[in-house]
């Protein structure tokens, strides 16, 4: 398949690694696992973050004098893009890009950077806050004398985390502090996702919590963090998409009515050709923004090229997974069949740091300002 | 009894959305999710004696006898107010067919029972090997004394396990030269021990339809409409019947109408780039309804529909399922929530919308299938 010949023109170190997380992803069950998890109540199993970290997974991107492996994002991407094609849940491109993002840039010496490298931890993080109408608004969450008072919201692996992560105001100033998940104060309000997991919405009361870091740098990291996050959503939805339409490819081969495989129609095939299609470029698209990101150090243009790879990501793997349940009738409509899985964790994946509308936008104005610039 | 075609528009569409508003149970109002009989049996009594459950039969079966204007505009006031259908099959499905080929003895013992809904209906064509390619059902019947005995298997069946009865497409001549011929139509009770209904759960975790098995089950012979093996030309012809029911712009309208007040409340529309999907949608889902009222005024004359109603159904399916997209892209990071979101003092089910609206274009003959018919009825393409 297209696969293979793309596989092998990526670079030898890239390619040793996606074949080892693609074995540690197959063995733990693919597909199945996600299944069972979700049926076992939606979290992520802690047992398997370890398995990851044993491989290196979640130092991937983090510099070597910082303990990491130092193979950049590009590198993250391809952990991404396996864990999408299997719909792990586990928090890869949450720890990858948010919490160890936010943390080797702020404090590298932190011994919270070796538990997350390590899997002995997970950190969600709690940026956003909810405005009156429900829309993102600007942070009031207040940070004063130790403890953390206010409310986030859209927080991502917020149970099965032993600890937040949180952008607050501290004296009109950014501030990143730590709060444990079982310190006093803290209340969860679990939002159901579509594919089982749950974001949290979080009211903090006078939590105790540990500042890390203040000033603008916590902006700027934050920043960064969140654009290295985004990317590597896209090259999850880019692993998504490709094995969703492996799976539908096969199906197509497979289902006779009329006496024929479907695939045998020229509608469907064309339909086939054109998800493949968009599966490709897609995968290109985003793979060169990873690599261009590792290279690039202005903060505008790396967030402008997150946008890029993001927008893509989303708007192939909404398409390729509805087109997918379409393919496959009435049977892709049910829970017994995996493609619907695939369809509600490209729906959670797509409304996590932006859609594809939001990130033509971003792109659109990133570029504007850069012309005014020139 | 009233002559509701009498009625100017405007004085029908008043009398109905005032009953809507008066009676209908507000915690009912646009149920997410395919009601069970009992959770709107409140309902259905009350349409019951006001003589409101089959707008569509002619007076003289129990109908509101409405013609095809004053039907749309009933519809637009169900969908307006968020009026759940009910358990409609029977209304919808079975009952014209009765109507149209049953003979007196079976419209005078099942019509009054589907409007009581003394009886619950469920459709049983689909099988696991014939989806598209219907014609290929395999399940038999066999004549034995004054029964058929039914052996095989029906799926997809929606709420086959809060029904009464199945109305079935089912093989009584094995070796008739043609696929299509030897196909017959049958009515059988599902509470029998023949009868096995296994519940199927969707994505999104509902179980809204099943498999039924059928393993010596027996319906008695007069429950056969019309003639043997004369099934299929009869299925056909409730095919269109359903076609421009379920090419009705109400669902669209229904859901555009969510969308407003939904991205209104979020700010969406302070986005021109949302504004103009917005405005694309509710143009598609307008000139659909001209292109509706053009064909329902076929009907109104008497006409009978041809293959071209199927273009109804792709565009409103295909507008519908946009709409639903473009809500989701309105609840930005709530996109993936599930269950009412929130937005000043109304609450719409994003993703309740967004899933009912993904098997529309599977259904009801499939999206795909409604093509090959243009093209080949209509276009009078070769091939
Ligand atoms: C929510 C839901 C409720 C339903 N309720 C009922 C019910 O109450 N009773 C009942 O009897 N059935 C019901 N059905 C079944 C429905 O009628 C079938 O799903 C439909 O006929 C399609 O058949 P299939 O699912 O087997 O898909 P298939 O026929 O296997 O089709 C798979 C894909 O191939 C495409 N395809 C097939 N043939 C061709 C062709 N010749 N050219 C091009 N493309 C083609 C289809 O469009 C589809 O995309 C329901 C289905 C759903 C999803």
């Amino acid at each position: 398949m297209t696969q293979t010949d793309t596989v092998s023109s990526e670079q030898e170190d890239l390619r040793l690694l996606r074949e080892s997380a693609r074995t540690l992803f197959e063995r733990a069950g693919g597909s199945g696992r996600a299944r069972k998890l979700r049926d076992a109540g939606g979290s992520f199993d802690p047992n398997m973050v370890r398995e990851l970290a044993e491989a290196g997974v979640f130092g991937v991107a983090v510099p070597e004098e910082q303990g990491g492996l130092g193979m950049g994002l590009a590198a993250g991407g391809v952990i991404a893009e396996e864990a999408g094609r299997v719909i792990a849940p586990e928090p890869v491109v949450l720890t990858i890009g948010l919490s160890l993002g936010l943390l080797r840039r702020l404090c590298p010496e932190h011994p919270k950077m070796a538990q997350l490298i390590g899997g002995e931890v997970s950190l969600a993080v709690a940026w956003q806050e909810r405005g009156p109408g429900g829309a993102p608004a600007d942070a009031t969450c207040r940070y004063a004398d130790g403890r953390l008072t206010g409310n986030k919201a859209w927080v991502v692996g917020a149970t099965g985390s032993q600890g937040f992560l949180v952008v607050a105001e501290q004296d009109g100033g950014p501030v990143l502090v730590l709060a444990e998940a079982t310190a006093d104060g803290v209340v969860i309000d679990k939002r159901a996702q579509a594919d089982g997991s749950s974001l949290g919405e979080l009211s903090f009361s006078g939590t105790p919590a540990a500042e890390l870091a203040s000033g603008d740098a916590v902006q700027a990291a934050l920043a960064e963090a969140v654009a290295d996050a985004t990317a590597l959503a896209a090259a999850e939805l880019v692993g998504l998409s490709e094995c969703a339409f492996e799976i539908t490819l096969e199906y197509i081969k497979t289902r006779e009515q009329f006496d024929k495989p479907i695939g045998s129609f020229q509608v469907i095939q064309h339909r086939a050709v054109d998800l493949n299609v968009m599966c490709e470029v897609a995968q290109a698209g985003v793979r060169e923004v990873l690599a261009l990101m590792d290279r690039e150090t202005d903060q505008k243009v790396r967030a402008q090229l997150a946008s890029r790879a993001k927008a893509r990501a989303v708007t192939t793997a909404k398409r390729i997974t509805r087109d997918a349940v379409q393919l496959h009738g009435a049977v892709g409509y049910t829970d017994d069949f995996d493609i619907g899985l695939y369809l509600n964790r490209a729906l959670v994946l797509s409304a996590w740091l932006g859609d594809d509308a939001y990130h033509r936008r971003i792109w659109f104005d990133a570029r504007e300002a850069e012309g005014a610039a020139q | 009894m009233t002559d509701w075609n009498a009625m100017s528009d405007a004085d029908f569409r008043k009398e109905v959305r005032q009953f809507f508003e008066a009676e209908y149970p507000e915690e009912l109002r646009h149920l997410p999710h395919r009601p069970k009989f009992a959770e709107i049996e409140h309902w259905h009594r009350k349409l019951h004696a006001k003589g409101w459950v089959a707008p569509a039969w002619p007076a003289e079966y129990g109908g509101m006898g409405l013609n095809a204007a004053k039907l749309l505009i009933f519809y637009e006031e169900q969908q307006r107010w968020g009026v759940n259908r009910g358990r409609d099959m029977g209304v919808q499905m079975v009952g014209p067919l009765i109507i149209k080929f049953g003979t007196q003895e079976q419209k005078d013992y099942w019509l009054p029972r589907i409007l009581s809904c003394e009886d619950i209906w469920c459709q049983g064509y689909s099988e696991p090997g014939a989806g598209s390619d219907l014609a290929n059902l395999r399940t038999r019947a066999e004549i034995d004394g004054d029964d058929f005995v039914i052996n095989g298997q029906k799926i997809w069946t929606t709420m086959a396990h809060d029904a009464t009865h199945i109305f079935m497409l089912v093989r009584t001549d094995p070796d008739a030269p043609k696929k299509q011929q030897g196909i017959s139509f049958l009515l059988a009770p599902m509470e029998q021990p023949g009868v096995d209904v296994r519940t199927i759960t969707t994505l999104s975790g509902e179980t809204e339809f099943c498999e039924v098995f059928f393993d010596n089950a027996r319906t008695p012979s007069e429950n056969l409409v019309g003639e043997l093996n004369k099934g299929w030309t009869m299925a056909k012809a409730l095919l269109s019947f359903e076609r421009i029911f379920i090419g009705s712009p109400s669902l669209a309208q229904n859901a555009l109408g969510q969308l407003e007040s939904f991205a209104r409340g979020r700010g969406a529309f302070d986005d021109p780039v949302f504004r103009d999907r917005f405005a694309q949608a509710a143009l598609d889902v307008e000139d659909h309804a001209a292109l509706y009222a053009r064909f329902a005024d076929q009907l109104k004359r008497g006409e009978t529909l041809g293959a071209d109603v199927s273009m109804l159904k792709i565009w409103v399916t295909e507008c519908f399922q946009r709409i639903t997209e473009l809500m989701i892209e309105a609840a930005g990071p709530d996109g993936g929530t599930i269950g009412p979101l929130q937005v000043g003092n109304v609450s719409v089910d994003v993703l309740a919308s967004f899933y009912k609206a993904r098997p529309t274009t599977i259904y009801g003959g499939s999206n795909e299938i409604q093509r090959n018919i243009l093209s080949k009825a209509v276009l009078g393409l070769p091939g």
